[in-house]
Parts: C-alpha cells; structure tokens; sequence
C-alpha cells in the first residue's frame, strides 16, 4: 500500500490518498473516516492518567511542567518542517522558519553574541546543540584534544565517540566544577595540541559552574593561542542570565559556541534546543563541505518546526521580565527547600546561583514514588517553575515518614 | 578471548550476582577474577558472548570496561592524570580516551584506551590494574 500526502489541509484535518496495488483502484481515507479501535482509544486514555500521575511527583529533572502552548495546538495538523539551514530560502512552504530567527536572534542577544557575526539554529536538545559544538571544533581542529569534567552529562562521552575525537577526562571539584589545577597541568603537557575544551555550566547532578574567566586565565598563562571553547548550558542558559551577579558564561567571555535547552527552564512538550556559534567558524567549515556538493549546515536535515513556535510563544509571553521573576522565584524556594531539608537533620546544599538541591541519597521507598535522579550516594531536588512550597513540603514529610518507618 | 572489566562498589556476594545475572542471559562465563583497588571491586571476565554480556551488564547496572581500555590506579591529586598522559606523549602512542572511573580514598581508577594498546601497557605497568 502507498500513502501519499494530499495537498492542502480543510478544516486542520490532513487527508492521505491511499492507493490499494493489489485491489487495483484507488480510494480516499480521511482521518474522519479512519479511527482508532475502543480498546487503543483505552489504551490511550490509561496512558494518559499514568502520566497525570507521574507528573505529580516530578521533582528530580530540570524540566519545567508549568506551560500552556494550547494556543498552538492546531498547527499540529500540519506537516511543518523547517528543513536545512534556517536562514537559507526554501522549496518547501510548509515551515515556521521567521519564528525560528526570531527567536535565536533572541537568544543571540541574551548571550551577547555579536550583531551579524553568529548563526545557530533550534535543535533537538541540548545534546544536539553538544554534538554541532564539538562537530564544529573538530573541524576547525582536527588534531584537537577535549577536556571535560568527570560531571560532564554522559551523552558527552557519547558525541565524542562519534565523531571519534580523542578527549581527557579532568577531575571535579565536590561541588561539581572542573579542578582548574588538574587541567592547567593536563594542558601543559599536551599544550603543542589545540585544545576544545568543554565548559559545564551547569553540572548534571550538582549544577556546578565552569568558570570561563579561569579557562581564559590558564590559556593565556600557558601560551597557547588556538582553542575552543564549546559551553553546555542545557538549564542555566536560561537561568544565569536573569540572576543578578551570576557569572558570565557567554559570548562576552571569548566562548566559540553554546548550547541551551527549551525544555528545560522554559518549558516544552518536545525537547527542544538552541545551538549558537560565532559565524566565521561556521562558514569555515560550511567550505569544507563543499566537495560533497552540499551547505547543509544542521546536523540533521528535516527539523522539527513546532519547537520554534513553542519557543518563539514562550519568550514572548514571558519576557525578559518575566523569566527575572521566575529564576527569582526558583531561586527563594531552593532556599525553602535547603532549610527544610536542615530542619530534619538532612545535609542539604546549593551551589551559588543553583536551583539544584544536592541531598544525601533518599530511602528507597520515597525513590519508588517520587521522581528523583540519584548517582552513586546522592540525589537532587530540581526547584523547576512547578515545584511549589507545598510539594516540598510533601516530599520532607515523606522522608521523615520513611526514616520513622526503617528505624 | 575478549576481556570485560567491572568497576564497582565492593560487597560481598558481587561475582556471584554477576555470574547469576549473566547466567540469565544464557552467557558462559570462561575466566573470573576479582581484587579489591581501594574500596572498589575489580572484577575482571572473559566470556562466550561478548556483545551480550556487556549489554546484560549494562542492564543490570554494572559499569563495565571493554578490553579496548587498560585501568591504572593512581592518586586522586591535581595532575596525576597529567603525569601518565605525558608518558604516552614521550612513547608517541596517540591517546583516545582518558575517563575517570571511581575517585575514593585518595585514589583514582582510570580508563585509558590508545592507538597501541600493547604498547601503551608496558608503558604504565606499574600502574595496571586487572592486567
């Protein structure tokens, strides 16, 4: 059977033409006329009440559950993509490219990126906007050796065995920064090596903060002039900068490119993303592709049109005003939940500018309801826009019941 | 014979845990060897379906480390890692990873994986763990 797209859309249903080879003639299904089963529709409706469930209970992921993009629900009844590059022309109609600029050249300016000297494009997620970063500094450096953090996010180690780029692991601090000791001394002896280093802002488990202001200081003090600078900055992309005093992490600090989630302190139903890098790099290697008769600049070809739109809703709801109130917010209730793990007898803590508490490793019974990330003895509180006081408060009552119970 | 490597917490009662899990999985196991690197287990494994056991292991939460990377134990300090990396330098042997696998008790275990794995072995041998 083949099943082709019919062209346009009435009503926001998308017809198909299903032509049936075998039976030799062609009918039209439509959505109207084609349906689901009663027992998938219930399958879809116990679904939907696990996940109403779940999300109760979300308290150890930095991904913001307070949106509501119903607004844009109907444009989900039409194929949009924003295939390729989003600043170059295209064929295909169906896309959301001018709200995709729009927002990058927001998120450009937040991050201080030079007027008309950056690109980017609305990524998958953070780990797309890692992949293009290091893909890019690969390419401007093929001989390149990465360093990173022993808290760098596991999907790290993952991009740089696919691209094949070798790296050294450098040691963290307890709160979840790089050691600048152990890398000076890793640079000095590999300093002949243009190095890429990998900047955390915002470690996984402790929300620990690279200092780039140190990057620059040893790069300098060691006399090696070609590097990069690549920063994940999944979660505090869209935090720092609202925070009074927080450090730069930016464009300002001499970085060459970053990444930032949408789905995580904004908010999406879709993971979502945002890549931005100084344009001169990009253009440089968009020659070096050249050859294979192609400038397709994105790491994947079709892309997902529907996050822009989520994005583009969001900064303009929101506003930078906005987003000061939320962080600022966040920010009170992290305290909240520092001192109300403390009032319990809990060593709970917080890196400076972090919305992420670090707690000794929960009981198993308030892991089995609760949604907390753990690694090896610790776990975390992510003080997301729709964790309130009272869920706090809830999760504490739960810890004491559960350490009430094993006593 | 292809190696696995487990880096972990160390119990009593783990090698067995680990030749049930993979027995599970319908995985033999031909060599087992276990010592204990500064509060953490080291349990080295040869076994008849490489693919398999690393991803049942895996599964089960066992960090396991291929035979492509060798394991050396050194001190937890600033610069530690530096001071073996510069040792690959000086031989000329092209590194590919460096990972950091457990950090305690003033120690470091490490997984390094190179161009010439021989090679790069004789070189750190006083740092070897599991060989």
């Amino acid at each position: 059977m083949l099943v082709t797209p019919y062209p346009l859309a009435p009503r926001g249903v998308f017809h198909y033409i299903v032509i049936q080879v075998n039976d030799s003639f062609l009918t039209e299904a439509t959505s109207e006329t084609v349906s689901l089963a009663p027992a998938d529709r219930e399958r879809l409706d116990r679904f939907y009440e696990h996940v109403v469930a779940q999300a109760d209970t979300f308290v150890g992921y930095p991904c913001a559950g307070d949106f509501d993009y119903s607004e844009l629900h109907r444009f989900l009844a039409f194929p949009l993509n924003n295939v390729g590059d989003p600043f170059d022309q295209c064929t295909y109609h169906l896309h959301t490219r001018a709200f995709e600029q729009e927002v990058l050249t927001w998120f450009a300016e937040l991050m201080h990126a030079p007027d008309d000297e950056w690109w980017g494009y609305v990524t998958n997620g953070g780990t797309e906007g890692n992949l293009y970063g290091l893909y890019l500094a690969r390419e401007l450096y093929p001989e390149g050796m990465v360093y990173y953090s022993q808290d760098t996010h596991y999907s790290v180690s993952k991009n740089l065995r696919l691209l094949r780029m070798p790296h050294i692991m450098i040691r963290s601090r307890e709160n979840g920064e790089i050691d600048y000791e152990d890398l000076r001394e890793t640079l000095r002896i590999h300093r002949d090596v243009p190095p890429i280093l990998f900047a955390n802002i915002g470690t996984t488990m402790k929300e620990g903060h690279d200092d780039i202001g140190r990057f620059q200081a040893i790069l300098r003090e060691l006399a090696i002039p070609a590097h990069y600078i690549h920063c994940d900055a999944a979660l505090c992309g869209m935090t720092l900068p609202f925070i009074p005093g927080a450090p730069v992490f930016d464009f300002r600090a001499g970085i060459d490119s970053l990444s930032i989630s949408g789905h995580k302190f904004i908010g999406s139903p879709i993971p979502c993303g945002v890549v931005l890098a100084r344009k001169a790099a990009v253009d440089r290697i968009a020659r070096s592709i050249e050859y294979v008769g192609t400038l397709d600049t994105t790491i994947t070809g079709s892309r997902n049109a529907i996050a822009p739109l989520y994005l583009w809703y969001a900064i303009r709801r929101w506003s930078r005003e906005g987003f000061i109130a939320r962080i600022t917010t966040c920010l009170e209730r992290a305290d909240y939940t520092v001192q109300s793990f403390r009032q319990i007898g809990i060593e709970a803590w917080r890196n400076p500018h972090a919305i992420t508490v670090v707690i000794p490793k929960p009981p198993t019974a308030v892991l089995e309801k609760w949604q907390i990330a753990v690694h090896e003895d610790c776990g975390h509180i992510l003080v997301m826009p729709h964790i309130t006081r009272a869920k706090i408060d809830e999760l504490v009552a739960d810890i004491v019941a559960a350490r009430k119970e094993a006593a | 014979m292809k190696q696995i490597t487990i880096v972990t917490e160390s119990r009593r009662g783990l090698t067995a845990d680990i030749a049930g899990l993979l027995a599970e999985e319908g995985i033999n196991i031909e060599t087992l060897d276990a010592e204990e690197v500064e509060g953490a287990d080291v349990v080295t494994l040869t076994v008849d379906r490489y693919n398999r056991a690393l991803a049942a292991l895996r599964d089960g939460g066992y960090p396991a480390v291929t035979e492509d990377a060798m394991l050396v134990r050194i001190e937890d300090e600033p610069g530690a890692l530096a001071k073996v990396a510069v040792r690959f330098k000086e031989a000329d042997i092209p590194v590919r990873s460096i990972r950091i696998i457990r950090r305690r008790n003033g120690f470091g275990i490490v997984a390094i994986s190179t161009e010439r794995t021989e090679a790069a072995k004789e070189l750190v041998r006083d740092l070897l763990i599991a060989e």
